[in-house]
């Protein structure tokens, strides 16, 4: 039991730390989302980092680095609010590496680790909500390969990735392609989100695919896991940014005479904050812990982070514009964007109440971390 | 970073759980595992079959005489026994007075009351409230004023648990009133059986007497049993509160006692009831959560390496989960919840219940854990506290 960071995984915090206050600070991200909300120069300079192979074994020209040093890059790509769809980058290559057959992680691994391709989770469809194996999108072979045809939405970074992690249906049972982007066959209908990132909605015509995997829900469900279990560290980052900024406004803001930070009212929602960003902070560490754990535990216990992550950010979210007034209800003010951020991550990978209905019927008779 | 313990951790965890499975009498897990009301007897017992093996000073350091176990160690036999359903250890000797006594007492001092309090004989009281002086402390009004070798004390102090029992209470006692409140205050050990002590004990909303008034009419208290150093005694209170435990956010009986809830919700019906389950799973994902904030303190501690600044909201969260267990629990039993017959709270009852037998005490419970967030420095002052580290 040690919770402590190794030197390594502290060095790859520091140096992702340098990079997101150098390239990716309050007016850089302005310019980003103004510019559609995905810069592929910075993309790139993930890449150049190291980052996009961080889950990639080294026979695929990666890192092979695991959920915790994920977990400390997540965290500080999160305080920065950084749009491009990392994390989707380590979805697929997990994916990839734990499903796919061989030939195709050759053909896609060392690509993705040099940030060469893109390839996203396209899983959402119209009624679906979270329920992953409701999907309307269907396969039928053609030779070797597939063709897929439906329409999945929100799409992250849809009109720049190279290809699409996608579920579609075969005689009912679900599997997981992998679907190139080319020409006629796969369109995407560009636009942003609420937090300023890039989606799409994406049109499969008849498009040509190659199966992951027959299991489609097992390796989905991997997929969504490791998606939110990035999202976890994500949010601590920013939550902890958030109450940095709402802390530093508080002594610096004036009224009856005195700065606000001296109201009691106002103290103890910043010791609420405190509260439920260490608690959102714990259970992020118990996500990326158990990232590698047998699937149903794997599952359960992102769901329990994903719980309370919902709380923890919508918490911390509103808390922080309450605090800081008028401004905080401002485009121009800071905290109103990590409020929407914060927001976007408890509605992304499962919101709070579907999760919560995963913990539920999942109960045991015993409970606790070592349960 | 590894969520696992070492195999080290764990045969240490199978030593302790074999010999509280060994000693722990099965009358006394009964009436813990129902919270079934427990008598001096009770809680003494348990002490005294720790104090023998040498773990009722189990946080102590070997120098004075416990087995000088590190953090995680301590987590893990407070673990052990709250899951195996020991009574808990009351705090007063062996949690709160004795670490004063080893940092401030006197070698003579350490000498005289550690053994008692160790093997479990000699049962201690706190002495710090008073009507007056609740959340603030500091104002605290009973006068000790010396005259030759001896303190001649006077004043009353308040909210004393188990003070009925009492053999020694250590006090917090006005010693100077010139300075500032905090300077004038000093750490008295006084003998409860002295000539013009009483105990009047306070009948709570759950109807058991848990705490006391303590009354010191000209007491007269021999100058050697001063901790430390006159008008020092403030910061020797502070000095406890800065090294309070992890066990503070009691997680290990919130687990235990969340199992307990389960229980009850199938017995009354209300499991299947998505409403009810999903307001235990939202306290499963709270106990989990505070699980890993008290892992995170525990390790940083054994290592050193790093600086948390979260061991103030253990009793925070802590307390919050500990009313909402018990909440949760009346509310499953629904109606059945309301008769209060005293008698049927025993454990041995063999008459009739009106509900099920569970549902006797669940109220009383309910109604008696609102003090969590009320003592040991209410949830407000706490919070405060985490403000001032925050906000500065």
């Amino acid at each position: 039991m040690d919770f402590d960071f190794s030197d390594d995984q502290t060095q790859l915090r520091d140096a992702v730390r340098k990079w997101v206050d150098k390239a990716y600070n309050v007016d850089q991200r302005r310019r980003a989302v103004a510019a559609g909300g995905f810069s592929a120069s910075a993309y790139q300079a993930l890449a150049e980092l190291g980052l996009c192979g961080l889950y990639v074994q080294y026979a695929y020209g990666g890192m092979n680095m695991g959920p915790v040093e994920g977990m400390v890059v997540m965290e500080e790509l999160g305080r920065g609010m950084v749009l491009e769809p990392l994390a989707h980058t380590w979805i697929s290559t997990a994916v990839l590496q734990a499903f796919a057959p061989e030939d195709m992680k050759f053909e896609w691994l060392p690509r993705l680790a040099a940030g060469e391709a893109l390839l996203v989770l396209a899983h959402h469809e119209k009624g679906a909500r979270y329920n992953l194996n409701t999907c309307q999108t269907t396969a039928t072979p053609v030779g070797s390969a597939w063709h897929l045809s439906g329409a999945k939405s929100l799409v992250p970074a849809g009109d720049q990735a190279h290809g699409f992690l996608v579920p579609a249906k075969v005689n009912g049972q679900l599997a997981l392609f992998l679907v190139p982007r080319s020409a006629g066959t796969v369109t995407s209908h560009a636009y942003q989100a609420q937090d300023g990132s890039r989606l799409s909605e994406l049109q499969l015509t008849d498009a040509s695919a190659h199966c992951i995997s027959a299991d489609g829900l097992a390796a989905l469900q991997l997929a969504v896991d490791v998606g939110a279990a990035c999202l976890c560290a994500e949010a601590v980052g920013l939550m902890e940014y958030t109450l940095a900024i709402t802390v530093e406004y508080m002594n610096t803001r004036k009224q009856f005479g005195v700065n606000i930070a001296s109201f009691q009212a106002l103290r103890h929602r910043v010791a609420d904050m405190k509260m439920q960003l260490e608690l959102g902070r714990s259970m992020s560490y118990y996500a990326s812990l158990k990232l590698h754990a047998p699937a149903e535990e794997r599952s359960l216990a992102v769901s329990r982070a994903k719980y309370q992550m919902g709380c923890s950010t919508r918490y911390v979210g509103q808390q922080a514009v309450q605090l800081h007034g008028g401004i905080g209800v401002t485009d121009e003010y800071i905290v109103s964007h990590c409020f929407k951020r914060l927001t976007q991550m408890e509605l992304s990978f499962g919101d709070s109440l579907h999760h919560l209905g995963a913990v539920s019927s999942h109960m045991q008779e015993t409970a606790g971390v070592f349960a | 970073m590894d969520l696992a313990f070492t195999p080290e951790e764990q045969a240490f965890r199978d030593e302790v759980r074999t010999w509280v499975q060994a000693h722990l009498p099965a009358q006394l897990s009964h009436k813990v595992h129902n919270a079934l009301r427990l008598t001096r007897e009770d809680m003494q017992s348990w002490a005294q079959i720790l104090g023998r093996k040498g773990w009722l000073a189990y946080a102590w350091p070997a120098q004075f005489g416990g087995p000088g176990w590190n953090a995680v160690q301590k987590h893990l036999f407070e673990e052990e026994c709250a899951l195996a359903g020991a009574p808990r250890i009351v705090p007063f000797g062996p949690v709160m007075v004795a670490p004063v006594i080893m940092a401030f007492g006197s070698p003579e001092q350490q000498r005289r009351f550690l053994p008692g309090i160790a093997s479990g004989d000699v049962w201690w009281s706190q002495g710090y409230s008073e009507p007056g002086s609740g959340s603030d402390l500091a104002s605290l009004k009973t006068r000790a004023e010396r005259v030759g070798d001896k303190y001649i004390v006077n004043g009353q102090k308040t909210w004393t648990t188990l003070g009925q029992y009492g053999d020694w209470i250590f006090c917090l006692v006005r010693t100077d009133s010139s300075g500032k409140p905090q300077t004038g205050i000093s750490f008295l050990l006084i003998d409860m059986k002295s000539p013009g002590v009483s105990v009047r004990p306070i009948k709570l909303l759950d109807g058991e007497c848990e705490v006391n008034e303590v009354w010191f009419d000209n007491v007269e208290v021999p100058a050697e049993n001063l901790v430390g150093e006159e008008n020092k005694g403030w910061n020797y209170a502070k000095f406890l509160l800065a090294h309070e435990r992890t066990n503070i956010a009691d997680v290990n009986r919130a687990k235990r006692e969340l199992e307990r809830l389960k229980r009850i919700a199938k017995a009354e019906g209300v499991w299947e009831d998505m409403r009810f389950r999903d307001e235990i799973a939202k306290l499963e994902v709270d106990v989990m959560a505070l699980e890993m904030l008290v892992l995170r303190v525990l390790s940083a501690e054994t290592s050193g390496k790093q600086s948390l600044d979260i061991a103030g909201l253990l009793k925070i969260r802590g307390s919050e989960i500990q009313q909402r267990y018990t909440e949760l629990m009346m509310l499953a039993a629904g109606p059945f919840s309301l008769p209060f017959i005293e008698e049927t709270m025993e454990a041995g009852w063999q008459g009739d219940h009106v509900g099920a037998p569970h549902c006797a005490t669940l109220a009383s419970t309910y109604f008696n854990m609102r003090k969590t967030t009320i003592y040991g420095g209410s949830n407000e002052v706490k919070r405060n506290i985490v403000a001032q580290t925050v906000l500065g």
